[in-house]
C-alpha cells in the first residue's frame, strides 16, 4: 500500500518544480530527488524548501539539514513525520 | 590574467567594524560586528547574524540610510576630475538599491523607487559625489568589485585613462537578508570559515570601498589580477575544485618562492569553504590562509576592494588578523586561525567568489 504522505509529496513536487510530461506516481521513492531523472537544481530545492515549510509548519534551519531532508521521496517522509504536528499530515490509510 | 602592474594610490573601506584601521585593528584583536537580527527588519523573522553600519535600520528609508555612510567614506577619496575624460569611475554593486523595490512592493512608498534601480541609485551616488559622466555601472554578484578593479587596470594599460577610481557599495536591507535566509545558509549560527563542521553558515554585512588605481610604480602594486568562470552552476561549484585551482594557479606561479600569505574568501558555507581551502594548499602550501568574513559578515558584490582595502592596511600595519570566528579542526593545515606577523611577508593574494560560478583573485605587492 503506497504511503499517503509519500504520494502527496510527490504531487508537491510535480506542482511547485512544473514537471510536465512526468508520471507523478512513477517518481521513485529511494532515488535522489537532485541530480536524478526529474532534473531538480538548487534553484528548484529552494522552492521546494519553501513550500514545504509552509504546507508542513516546518522550520529547515540550515542547508546541510535542507539537503539531507531533500535526499529522496523516502528521506522527506521520514523527515516530515519527525519535525511536523502529525495533524498536518495524510492519515494513514 | 591581466599582468600589467598598476599602482594601487589610494584605497579604504568602511564596514560595520569602522574604517579602514578601526576594521583591521578590530579583526586582528578577533572582534567581529555580527549581531543577530530578524532577517525582515521591522517584520521581524528568525534571528541571522548581520553586521550594519552602526546606527542604520536594515529597513529602507528615503533618502537611503547608508547614503551618510558613501559621503563619510567618499571624503577620504583624493580629489581628481573623477568621471572626467581621462578618469573614468568604475561603480560596482551586487545590489544597489534593489531594497527600495521591495520596500515599494511591501508598503507602497512611491519615494523608495527613486533609488530602486541600478541605474538611479548610481545616478544618486554620482550627485552626490560631484563625478562628471565616465561612469561605468558594473554588476557580477560577489566578485562586482574585482571586475571594476580589472577594467580600471585594463583602462590604464591601454592608455585610455591617467587614473581611475573604482567605487563599490553593498548595503544589506529585508530583501538581501530574506534571499539568502531563504537558501538556509544565512541561519542562526556565527560563520566559522574554513572550520571543518556538519553545519555551515555565513553572516551579511554593510560595506563599501574605494579604490584609486594609476599607471606605474607605486607604494602599492597591483601585480595582477585573474577571473575565472566555471559556467557550471548557478549556486554549486565543481566537486574536484578545478575553478578555484583555474584562478589561483596564474597567481600562485607569480608567487611562489616569494613570501605571500592569502587572505581567500571564506563565507562559512562548507563546500566552498573546504574547495577553497584545499585548492589554496595544493597551490601555495607555505602561504597562510585566512579569511575576515566571520567577523565582518560577507559584504556582497563590495567584498573584493572592502577586504583589500583591510589587506593593504594589515600589511602596511605588520600585523594580518587571522580568520576571526574560526577554530580548529580546519579543512585544510595553512587556515591560520590567529593574526599572523606581516612583516614576514611582501605580498598578498586576495580570492573572491560568486554564484554563477565565478572566481577572482589579485596579486597586491608592497614595494
Amino acid at each position: 500500500m503506497p504511503d499517503p504522505l509519500a504520494a502527496q509529496i510527490k504531487q508537491l513536487i510535480a506542482k511547485t518544480i512544473r514537471l510536465e510530461d512526468v508520471d507523478v506516481s512513477a517518481i521513485p521513492d529511494d532515488e535522489p530527488l537532485v541530480g536524478s531523472g526529474l532534473s531538480i537544481d538548487s534553484i528548484d530545492v529552494l522552492e521546494l524548501v519553501v513550500v514545504l515549510e509552509k504546507e508542513y509548519g516546518l522550520k529547515i534551519s540550515s542547508s546541510e539539514e535542507a539537503r539531507a531532508a531533500l535526499g529522496s521521496v523516502s528521506s522527506l517522509v521520514a523527515y516530515i513525520r519527525a519535525h511536523c504536528d502529525p495533524s498536518r499530515l495524510p492519515p494513514l490509510s | 590574467m591581466d599582468q600589467s602592474p598598476v599602482s594601487l594610490a589610494a584605497c579604504e573601506c568602511l564596514t560595520a567594524l569602522g574604517d579602514t584601521a578601526q576594521t583591521q585593528g578590530a579583526l586582528e584583536r578577533g572582534q567581529g560586528a555580527l549581531e543577530l537580527r530578524p532577517f525582515g527588519g521591522a517584520e521581524g523573522g528568525d534571528l541571522v547574524p548581520l553586521a550594519l553600519i552602526p546606527g542604520r535600520p536594515l529597513d529602507e528609508s528615503s533618502p537611503p540610510s547608508w547614503l551618510p555612510a558613501v559621503r563619510t567614506l567618499m571624503g577620504r577619496c583624493p580629489a581628481g576630475p573623477w568621471g572626467g575624460p581621462r578618469h573614468p569611475v568604475f561603480v560596482t554593486s551586487s545590489n544597489f538599491g534593489v531594497g527600495g523595490l521591495f520596500a515599494f512592493r511591501r508598503g507602497g512608498g512611491r519615494e523608495h523607487v527613486e533609488f530602486g534601480s541600478p541605474e538611479a541609485c548610481v545616478r544618486l551616488v554620482r550627485g552626490e559625489l560631484g563625478w562628471g559622466p565616465n561612469v561605468t555601472t558594473i554588476s557580477h554578484a560577489c566578485v562586482s568589485s574585482n571586475l571594476g578593479l580589472v577594467l580600471a587596470g585594463r583602462h590604464l594599460a591601454m592608455g585610455l585613462a591617467d587614473s581611475a577610481l573604482v567605487f563599490t557599495f553593498d548595503f544589506l536591507s529585508p530583501f538581501v537578508a530574506g534571499g539568502f535566509y531563504a537558501l538556509k545558509i544565512l541561519n542562526a549560527g556565527l560563520p566559522a570559515p574554513y572550520r571543518a563542521q556538519e553545519t555551515g553558515s555565513i553572516g551579511l554585512g554593510d560595506g563599501a570601498a574605494f579604490a584609486v588605481l594609476e599607471r606605474g610604480e607605486g607604494e602599492w602594486r597591483i601585480e595582477a589580477q585573474t577571473l575565472y568562470n566555471e559556467m557550471h552552476h548557478f549556486t554549486a561549484f565543481p566537486a574536484d575544485g578545478s575553478g578555484f585551482a583555474a584562478c589561483i594557479e596564474p597567481l600562485a606561479r607569480l608567487a611562489r618562492g616569494r613570501r605571500v600569505w592569502i587572505k581567500g574568501h571564506g563565507t562559512g558555507t562548507l563546500d566552498a569553504g573546504r574547495l577553497e581551502a584545499e585548492a589554496f594548499a595544493r597551490a601555495l602550501p607555505e602561504s597562510p590562509l585566512v579569511g575576515w568574513k566571520g567577523g565582518l559578515g560577507h559584504t556582497l558584490g563590495s567584498n573584493g576592494l572592502v577586504e583589500l582595502a583591510i589587506a593593504r592596511e594589515a600589511m602596511r600595519r605588520g600585523r594580518i588578523p587571522g580568520t576571526v570566528g574560526t577554530s580548529a579542526p580546519t579543512f585544510a593545515p595553512n587556515v591560520a586561525v590567529g593574526s599572523l606577523d606581516g612583516r614576514a611577508y611582501d605580498a598578498v593574494i586576495c580570492a573572491s567568489n560568486a554564484f554563477g560560478g565565478a572566481h577572482a583573485a589579485v596579486l597586491l605587492a608592497h614595494a
